[in-house]
């Protein structure tokens, strides 16, 4: 898509910050399900990274508890 | 050492008793294959996430163990493995600072989820 010329448009976007990383968590808790579902969305998908902004390394560790949290009933694995 | 945590959901239909019999004999039989039980939880009754086996409910038990050398588990999870009224179990190892408990009071407000409401119907 083309600006028209001479119009410049701005987009404020907030850097996000990985929330693990400003609160210096090295772990995730697969029992913490209130701080897991801060990961998940409405649909019980995990939350990409390009959403809640989380690095690489918490990525995974979100994920991996988020999967341990799945197989024992704590989070769902779809919800409708 | 090796520090675990060994988590398992039983049928809710299973009364108390028998509940805290199984939890004996798992302790047990982790203390007789090296293990050392160093703490234990009671979740009673909980809201499953999803049914399973057309259960709602479950009853949620936490081993704390730690092991030395031998791995104390495989005998445990095969019982669980084998029996029905075990829904669900799992294990994971909780040093090398892999698991910190995470400590959360529980009326402290949790910060708003990022943006995710978009990503979803």
């Amino acid at each position: 898509m083309r600006r028209p010329p001479g119009k410049k448009k701005f987009f404020f976007r907030r850097r996000k910050v990985c929330r693990m990383c400003a609160e210096k968590m090295n772990t995730v808790d697969y029992k913490d399900v209130r701080f897991l579902q801060q990961y998940i969305v409405e649909r019980a998908k995990i939350l990409p990274r390009r959403i809640s902004g989380t690095c690489a390394k918490h990525q995974r560790i979100i994920q991996q508890a988020i999967k341990r949290a799945r197989h024992l009933a704590l989070l769902p694995y779809t919800s409708d | 050492m090796r520090t675990y945590e060994l988590m398992f959901v039983v049928d809710p239909r299973l009364p108390d008793e028998e509940v805290v019999s199984l939890a004996d004999s798992y302790r047990e039989m982790l203390s007789g294959q090296g293990g050392k039980v160093t703490g234990e939880e009671s979740w009673g009754k909980r809201k499953l996430a999803y049914p399973i086996e057309k259960l709602t409910e479950g009853t949620y038990h936490l081993f704390y163990v730690s092991a030395e050398k031998e791995n104390p588990f495989p005998e445990v999870e095969r019982r669980m493995q084998q029996n029905e009224k075990v829904l669900r179990y799992l294990t994971v190892r909780t040093d090398e600072g892999r698991l910190r408990y995470r400590e959360r009071p529980e009326e402290s407000p949790a910060p708003a989820p990022a943006t995710g409401e978009e990503e979803s119907r």
